[in-house]
């Protein structure tokens, strides 16, 4: 079973990711929403429009990039944006005007009368993404939009990605961490069909970390210092090597840990509380490693 | 219009993927050029035919010198030992027993009352040449002179032939057929193909009903089998091909044809994933039912059983009445039985087609 009941409101103009590993079921809960798998039992409703019920309203108001990039070779970017332009029934006008807009900001407008066989990858992955939008629907569904896409690339779609939030609702699945945790306004990780954790990133990140990492780098390191800030018992764990020094506990307040190290005339170089990421809270939560 | 749009795209594609399209026009083109060239000529081959007439009428004789002499070398023999000896020896290819009372026969025939004609036709059956043309030839001669399938509605006529039958004329008809029937492996491919490459799945995101994607490809692979037989007809007729009957009329059948072939094909692409699925199976489908059906020899020498297999489907039917419009004139009344056989198809076909199309539809 792909994905096994889940149930998720998203509320208009958010963007939501869904983070997952490869089978978890992301593209199969897109799938749903966009009406193109029944759904064994159970339903979903857009914008108050039943999938089931009512597939062909649903069907007026979202646009979908594909995981794999689908598009026809054989016509040009132009030809391949009007095909969705036009069968969702824009005029001519709006239709010409949206589409210029759309590849000039993807950089593909030198190229829009080039058949789309002779792209490179990265083109194609971008032409995939404006396909989805030629129509401007009021829900977004972007499954993989960046997979194996150059860094550069990535960013670029990324930042327009960032200029759609809040205009349009947008569901995102990734498997990237960097890329849900830059985009989204919420989180929902999914494993083995079922969402196992939700909310925003930061709201993630502080459920798990209990225990807090402040890495220090100092010059002048005693083991008396160090040895001092392990007699405490709010310090779990104090670890050090080379200059560097690695303390982790409960709340841990960098205000009192610098001021000790200064009270034991020790220079600081550099000191941070480490933040969990968003990989340390799909480790805890599913016990696996993202990429495996 | 949603379908037209999808239909525009289909098009494009077909016409911009050179490489498939070279093929389904260019397959059959180099088999009518092959065969074209190899039996072009205003005539036949000559082939020696002896001829031993006993009813020596005036329609027998008629028969001998307007019909058979057209097509072939004749050598008259008064009797069969004679020309059973120069057979063996191989001076000729074959020779016919015109019995006595053909006359008769052929008149009736000519009277509008429907008569078998019975020539007796001794031949060496170990000679392929022989029992694939030289029979067809007699056969295509015979049913001319005697207007077998000549309506009642004509009065008597004189004895006149309206064509010679050439080779062309014969083979013509068959390649055509054989030309639409690439149209079941390349309908099946093209809709797998969207299917394949998500093509499809993208579009049914779209407010595109099932309805008008099927009417798309239809539309899309139907133009494709006009430009095809509008081709296929202008090059037979450059090699020369005669069209006695009306042209209209065997456009007719060949359209028939050609929507049969895209139903067969639409029913390969639902019951298959991929084109390396779909393109084995239909040319599984395609090559032995044009070897069946009569594409490039005719089938009446088939055994009786697989003949009746053949039957069953509608492309000898296609290819049977288009050489008889083609080569012998005949009307639409003489080739209902064969036309409403490809109607009865066309419809089953494409109705199952469109089933199955839209059963593995989702939504």
């Amino acid at each position: 079973m792909a994905v096994d009941s889940i149930n998720l409101e998203i509320s208009r103009g958010e963007l939501f990711s869904l983070l997952g590993p490869n089978g978890a079921g992301k593209t199969t809960t897109i799938n749903m929403l966009c009406c193109l798998l029944k759904p064994t039992s159970g339903t979903a409703s857009i914008m108050g429009y039943d999938i089931m019920k009512e597939p062909f309203r649903v069907k007026e108001l979202i646009g979908v990039s594909p995981q794999d990039t689908v598009l026809s070779e054989l016509l040009n970017s132009r030809e391949n944006l009007s095909l969705i332009g036009r069968v969702h029934r824009i005029g001519s006008k709006e239709l010409k005007q949206r589409s210029e807009e759309l590849l000039e900001t993807v950089g593909l407008t030198e190229r829009a009368k080039d058949r789309v066989g002779k792209f490179s990858g990265g083109m194609k992955r971008r032409l995939n993404l404006i396909m989805a939008l030629v129509h401007s629907p009021e829900i977004l569904f972007l499954d993989e939009p960046t997979l194996g896409l150059d860094p550069q690339s990535r960013r670029a779609i990324w930042d327009y990605i960032a200029e759609l939030k809040g205009k349009i609702t947008i569901l995102l699945t990734t498997h990237y961490l960097e890329e849900a945790d830059v985009l989204s306004d919420r989180v929902g990780i999914i494993d083995e069909g079922k969402i196992v954790a939700l909310g925003t990133p930061d709201e993630l990140k502080n459920n798990i970390s209990e225990t807090n990492t402040m890495i220090i780098s100092a010059e002048n390191l005693s083991t008396e210092a160090i040895d001092g800030l392990r007699t405490r018992d709010i310090y779990t764990e104090v670890d050090s090597s080379s200059g560097n020094l690695r303390v982790l506990g409960k709340d841990l307040n960098f205000r009192e840990i610098m001021d000790y190290l200064h009270s034991q005339g020790i220079v600081v170089r550099s000191a941070a509380l480490e933040q969990p990421t968003l990989e340390d809270v799909f480790l805890q939560i599913t016990g696996k490693e993202l990429r495996e | 219009m949603r379908f037209s749009e999808l239909a525009r795209r289909c098009l494009k594609e077909t016409y911009r993927d050179r490489l498939s399209l070279g093929f389904l026009l260019g397959f059959p083109l180099v088999f009518m050029l092959l065969m074209g060239v190899a039996f072009a000529g205003d005539t036949a081959p000559e082939y020696d035919l002896g001829v031993l007439d006993q009813d020596q009428s005036q329609v027998s004789q008629a028969f001998v010198t307007e019909a058979l002499a057209t097509a072939f070398e004749i050598t008259s023999y008064d009797d069969s030992s004679q020309a059973l000896g120069d057979l063996k020896a191989g001076e000729i290819s074959a020779y016919i027993t015109i019995p006595q009372g053909f006359g008769a026969q052929v008149y009736q025939n000519w009277q509008g009352e429907k008569e078998n004609i019975v020539l007796d036709i001794t031949y060496d059956e170990s000679d392929l040449i022989v029992k694939e043309q030289v029979i067809s030839m007699i056969d295509a001669v015979t049913r001319s002179f005697a207007r077998i399938e000549v309506p009642v509605t004509l009065n008597a006529s004189p004895i006149h032939i309206e064509s010679e039958i050439t080779y062309i004329d014969f083979i013509a008809p068959g390649i055509i057929i054989f030309g639409l029937l690439i149209l079941i492996p390349t309908s099946a491919r093209m809709m797998v193909r969207d299917k394949e490459k998500g093509v499809l799945a993208r579009l049914l995101t779209t407010p595109a009903r099932p309805w008008e994607f099927i009417s798309a490809y239809s539309i899309c692979l139907f133009a494709v089998g006009i430009a095809q037989i509008i081709i296929f007809m202008v090059v037979a007729v450059l090699f020369g091909l005669d069209i006695v009957g009306s042209a209209g009329l065997v456009f007719l059948v060949f359209t028939l044809t050609a929507l049969c072939c895209i139903g067969i094909g639409m029913i390969i692409s639902s019951l298959t994933k991929s084109e390396n699925q779909a393109d084995p199976l239909s040319w599984l489908i395609a090559m032995p039912l044009a070897m069946l059906s009569g594409c490039w020899f005719s089938i009446e020498f088939m055994p009786s059983w697989l003949q009746s297999i053949a039957n069953a489907f509608p492309f000898s039917h296609a290819i049977e009445a288009s050489r008889s419009i083609l080569s012998r004139g005949t009307g639409f009344e003489a080739v209902t039985s064969d036309f409403l056989f490809l109607v009865i198809w066309t419809v089953i076909v494409f109705a199952a087609g469109i089933l199955l199309f839209r059963r593995k539809m989702p939504i």
